[in-house]
C-alpha cells in the first residue's frame, strides 16, 4: 500500500531536456515524505506526476510507471483518481471552485460532483472540516479569506473526498509565518487522524523538520539525497545541492563552529 | 452524431471551462469600466469572445460571446448591468464563432520578422488595401446596377466608395501602428480578421438594433443614425451604416490587442487549450528553463 | 461512530438552505423566468398601448410588494441614456409623419414621432423591468440550481456561477489598473488618438491578471472529481410548489399562444 513512482523519467511537452530523470520513490500511509530542493529541480513536476496530472492534464511523455495501491494512475478516470490521491497547489485563491458562498459549500464541491447522497456529504464536509480545525470556518464567504485560511478550505476540499494518499506542492510558500505554522499544524494532524499518505514539497526546511518522517532532495531532477527527516536535514552536503538547512540544524553548526557544546536538552528546548 | 458529441466534448475540457468565465468576466468589464474610462467610439466588449474563440474553438466561442451577452445584461445589477446588450447576444456568437475559424486558420500566429519583412509587410498591406479599393469601385458598373444588386439607394455608390478608403486608411493605420509596437507580421492577418468580423458583425447587428430598439443603443453612434436616416433612409439601412463605421473600428483594435496578449502568454499555456496549437503554429520550443519549470 | 450520526444528525445548516423569504422571492426562478420571457415577448408582439402598460404596472406592483423598488428605479435611470435617444430620434425624424407640433427652423417634431418614440419608449421600460424583477428578486445560486435540477449540466453552472462571481472581483482590479496607469501618465482625458492609446496598457494588465490562475484551477477543478459522471448532488433546490408549477406552465402556454397569434397575424 503506497504511491510507488518506478524508473520515472518525464519530459514536458515540446521541451528537449527530460525535467525528472529516473526517480524511484514510496509515499507509505501515515508517513510524510518531505522533498527539497533548489528551484527548477523537478518538484512541482514530481507532483504532478506523482498526482497523475501529468501527462493526463498536461502532457508530456512520462516513462517508468506510478502507481498508487498497485494500481497504475495511467489508467485510472480522473475522478478515480481524485479520491486516491489529492493534490494541493501553491496559490490558494486559484483552488476554490469560485460558484459558492460558504465555505461549507466550497468543501461540499467535490462529495457533491462524486453524487453521493446529502447525507454522506453533510457528514464529509464536517468530518473534512474539523480535521483540518476549520469547523468555525463554515460560514464564511471563500473569497474573503486570510491566506493561511483559504489553503486549509483547500486542504478540506481535497480531503472531503477521503483520499489515502496528499500531495502538496509549497502550500504555504505564499503564506506569512503564521499561517505556514497553521498549515503545517493541519497536515501533522491529517496524517495522524486520517493515516493518509502524505507528499509535501517545501522550500521552508524548518517545516519539514517538524512533520516530515522522510525527507528526498531532488535535484535536477534526481534524487540526490535521501533518508530520515533529521539525518537528511543535518546532512552538510545540503548546501551545496542548493537547500537551506532547517534553523535549527544552522544554530547547532554555529555553536559547535565556535567550540561550544551543544546539549541535547537545548535541542529538545528549539523544536 | 456520436463522432459530433465526441468532437463536443474534445471542445469543452476543464481547462476550456475555466477559461470561459474568465472570458466573460473579461468582455463585461472591459466593456464597462475600460470602455467608460477611455471614452472612445469603441465597444470593447469582445476581446474575450475573440481571445476565447482563438484559443478554445468556435464552439466555446460562440458560447463565450452569447454567455456574456446574457449575463451582462440579464443577471448583474445596474450599474454594471445594462438590458439592452442582451438581444445583441447573436452578434457575439457569430463574433466567437468567426474567432475560433480565425485561430484555426492560424491567422493570430505571432510571425516575428526583421526589418525587411515589416517593412514589406507594411507595403503590401496598402496594396492590398489600394486593390481592393479599386476592385470595389470598379466592381459596379453604374451607380444604378450598385442600387439593385445591395438595395442601397443610387446615390449611397459614391458614399460606399468614400466609406471604403476611410476603412482600408484605418486598416492600414493600424496595420502600421501595429507593426510598429511590436515587430511582428502576423499583425496583418489578426487585424485583417478583425476587418471581416466587424463587417459580419455589423451586419448581423443591423436587424437586431433595428427591430429591438428602433435603431437606438443609448451611446453616442445614435447621432450617426439619426443623420442618416434624415438623409432618406430606411431603418435597416441607416443602422446597417452606423455599425459598419464603428464595428469593423472595434474589432480591428479588438483582434489587435488578442493577438498582442496571445503573443505574450507562454507557449505552454497556449498549447494545452483546443486550438491552441494551431494558434501557435507548430515550432518546437527548445528552451530548456521555462519547460524545467514546474 | 458517534460523531459520524452527529454529524449526518446536524442536517444542512442554515446559511447554506437559505429558504428565501418575502413576496415573490420565494417564487420558484423557473417560474418567474417564464413570467419574465411572456411579459418580454407580450411587450414587444402585441401592439398598441394597453399591454406594455398593464406589464409594467404588474411589474412596478409585484416590485413594491417585494420591496424592490429602488432597484428598478436604479435600472430605469440606467435607461436613460437610450430612452433619451429613443424620444429624440423619432420626435425629429420618423419618416413619414406629416403632423408637426411646431416648426422651429429646419426642425419640426412630429406628434406620430412623440407617440411612436412614447410607445417604443415604454416597450423598451417593460422590457427591462421584467427582466430586472428576476433578479432583483432571485439569487443566482437558488437559479442555477433550479436549472441544474431541472436538467443543466455541472459545466454550464459552472461557467455562469463562476462568471457572476468573477465579474465584481476583476471590476476592482481593472479600477485599480486604470488608476496605476494614470498615475504612470495615461491619458484618459485628452484628445481621441491620446486616448486610444491607452485601450493596450489598460486592456493588457486586466487580461493577464484574470488568466494566472486559468492553469491552477484546472487541475483543482480536476483534483475535486469535477469530471466525475452522472449528476452532481444538489444540497439545496428552490421548492417547487403546485403553485409555482400552475403558474409556469399557465406562462408558458400564453406565451406560445402570443408568438402564434403574432405569427398568424402576420400570414394572415
Amino acid at each position: 500500500m503506497a504511491i510507488e513512482l518506478s524508473a520515472v523519467r518525464y519530459r514536458y511537452a515540446g521541451a528537449s531536456k527530460a525535467a525528472l530523470g529516473s526517480v524511484d520513490l514510496r509515499v507509505e500511509p501515515g508517513r510524510v515524505l518531505g522533498i527539497v530542493g533548489p528551484n527548477e529541480s523537478g518538484k512541482s513536476t514530481l507532483c504532478l506526476v506523482a498526482g497523475g496530472l501529468a501527462p493526463r492534464v498536461i502532457g508530456g511523455r512520462l516513462e517508468g510507471s506510478v502507481r498508487i495501491d498497485g494500481a497504475d494512475t495511467a489508467a485510472m478516470r480522473s475522478h478515480e483518481l481524485a479520491q486516491r490521491c489529492g493534490l494541493l497547489f501553491q496559490n490558494a485563491a486559484a483552488q476554490l471552485s469560485g460558484t459558492t458562498g460558504t465555505v461549507f459549500e466550497e468543501v461540499a464541491f467535490g462529495p457533491c460532483n462524486l453524487g453521493l447522497a446529502v447525507a454522506d456529504v453533510i457528514e464529509r464536509v464536517w468530518w473534512a472540516l474539523r480535521t483540518v480545525g476549520v469547523e468555525d470556518l463554515a460560514p464564511r464567504h471563500p473569497a474573503r479569506l486570510s491566506g493561511g485560511q483559504a489553503q486549509l478550505v483547500a486542504l478540506a476540499s481535497v480531503l472531503a473526498l477521503r483520499p489515502q494518499y496528499l500531495i502538496l506542492d509549497e502550500p504555504t510558500s505564499e503564506l506569512d509565518p503564521a499561517g505556514t505554522a497553521l498549515v503545517a499544524d493541519a497536515l501533522a494532524r491529517v496524517a495522524r487522524e486520517t493515516g493518509a499518505g502524505i507528499l509535501l514539497v517545501e522550500h521552508k526546511t524548518d517545516v519539514l523538520a517538524r512533520i516530515a518522517d522522510e525527507v528526498v532532495v531532488l535535484a535536477e531532477g534526481s534524487v540526490a539525497l535521501q533518508g530520515t527527516a533529521a539525518a537528511v536535514l543535518a546532512d552538510p552536503r545540503l548546501a551545496e545541492l542548493g537547500v537551506e538547512p532547517p534553523a535549527r540544524v544552522r544554530l547547532e553548526r554555529e555553536v559547535r563552529a565556535s567550540g561550544l557544546e551543544w546539549p541535547a536538552a537545548l535541542a529538545e528546548a528549539i523544536e | 452524431m456520436g463522432y459530433l458529441r465526441r468532437w463536443a466534448a474534445r471542445q469543452f475540457t476543464t481547462r476550456v471551462i475555466v477559461l470561459m468565465p474568465v472570458g466573460i468576466a473579461i468582455n463585461i468589464v472591459l466593456g464597462s469600466t475600460v470602455q467608460q474610462a477611455l471614452k472612445l467610439p469603441i465597444y470593447l466588449d469582445s476581446i474575450g469572445t475573440i481571445l476565447v474563440g482563438v484559443l478554445a474553438g468556435p464552439l466555446a466561442g460562440a458560447l463565450t460571446g452569447i454567455l456574456a451577452n446574457l449575463i451582462w445584461g440579464y443577471l448583474l445589477p445596474a450599474p454594471i448591468g445594462t438590458s439592452t446588450i442582451g438581444p445583441f447576444a447573436i452578434t457575439a456568437g457569430v463574433i466567437g464563432l468567426l474567432a475560433g475559424f480565425w485561430g484555426r486558420l492560424g491567422l493570430f500566429r505571432p510571425r516575428r520578422a526583421g526589418g525587411a519583412s515589416i517593412v514589406a509587410a507594411a507595403i503590401a498591406a496598402i496594396l492590398v488595401g489600394a486593390l481592393a479599393l479599386y476592385t470595389y469601385a470598379r466592381a459596379y458598373a453604374s451607380p444604378d446596377v450598385f442600387a439593385s444588386i445591395t438595395g442601397f439607394g443610387a446615390t449611397d455608390f459614391d458614399r460606399s466608395r468614400i466609406f471604403f478608403l476611410v476603412i482600408m486608411v484605418l486598416y492600414v493605420a493600424l496595420v502600421g501602428t501595429a507593426l510598429y509596437l511590436r515587430r511582428d507580421v502576423g499583425a496583418v492577418f489578426a487585424i485583417g480578421a478583425g476587418l471581416v468580423t466587424g463587417i459580419v458583425a455589423a451586419v448581423v447587428s443591423a436587424p437586431i438594433a433595428s427591430i429591438v430598439f428602433g435603431g437606438v443603443t443609448g451611446s453616442g453612434t445614435d447621432a450617426l443614425v439619426a443623420a442618416f436616416r434624415s438623409g432618406g433612409d430606411s431603418l435597416y439601412q441607416a443602422t446597417l451604416k452606423q455599425g459598419l463605421l464603428s464595428d469593423p473600428l472595434d474589432k480591428m483594435i479588438t483582434s489587435f490587442v488578442v493577438f498582442f496578449i496571445l503573443g505574450s502568454l507562454s507557449r505552454r499555456f497556449v498549447a494545452r487549450f483546443p486550438n491552441g496549437e494551431k494558434a501557435l503554429g507548430h515550432e518546437v520550443e527548445t528552451g530548456t528553463a521555462e519547460a524545467a519549470k514546474g | 461512530m458517534f460523531q459520524a450520526s452527529l454529524a449526518a444528525g446536524r442536517g444542512l445548516p442554515e446559511y447554506v438552505t437559505r429558504r428565501p423569504g418575502g413576496f415573490y422571492r420565494s417564487v420558484n426562478p423557473s417560474t418567474k423566468l417564464a413570467i419574465a420571457a411572456l411579459e418580454v415577448v407580450a411587450a414587444f408582439a402585441v401592439p398598441g398601448w394597453p399591454v406594455p402598460i398593464a406589464i409594467l404596472a404588474l411589474v412596478v406592483a409585484t416590485a413594491v410588494a417585494a420591496r424592490r423598488l429602488r432597484g428598478l428605479l436604479m435600472v430605469a435611470l440606467a435607461a436613460s441614456p437610450i430612452v433619451g435617444s429613443i424620444l429624440l430620434i423619432n420626435l425629429f425624424l420618423l419618416p413619414g409623419a406629416s403632423d408637426p407640433i411646431v416648426r422651429i427652423g429646419p426642425l419640426a417634431p412630429t406628434w406620430s414621432g412623440l407617440w411612436f418614440g412614447l410607445q417604443t419608449v415604454l416597450r423598451l421600460f417593460a422590457f427591462s423591468a421584467a427582466i430586472a424583477l428576476v433578479y432583483l428578486t432571485t439569487a443566482i445560486d437558488d437559479l442555477l440550481a433550479d436549472l441544474a435540477r431541472r436538467g443543466l449540466g455541472r459545466r454550464a453552472v459552472f461557467v455562469v456561477g463562476a462568471a457572476v462571481q468573477m465579474v465584481p472581483r476583476t471590476v476592482e482590479r481593472a479600477a485599480e489598473i486604470v488608476d496605476a496607469q494614470r498615475a504612470r501618465g495615461l491619458d484618459t482625458e485628452g484628445r481621441f488618438w491620446r486616448r486610444a492609446r491607452g485601450v493596450l496598457p489598460l486592456a493588457a494588465p486586466v487580461v493577464f491578471g484574470a488568466l494566472t490562475e486559468v492553469e491552477e484551477r484546472t487541475m483543482a477543478l480536476e483534483a475535486r472529481a469535477f469530471s466525475a459522471p452522472g449528476r452532481p448532488t444538489l444540497l439545496r433546490v428552490p421548492a417547487d410548489r403546485a403553485v409555482d408549477r400552475v403558474l409556469r406552465w399557465a406562462a408558458i402556454l400564453a406565451l406560445v399562444a402570443v408568438i402564434g397569434v403574432r405569427v398568424a397575424g402576420r400570414l394572415g
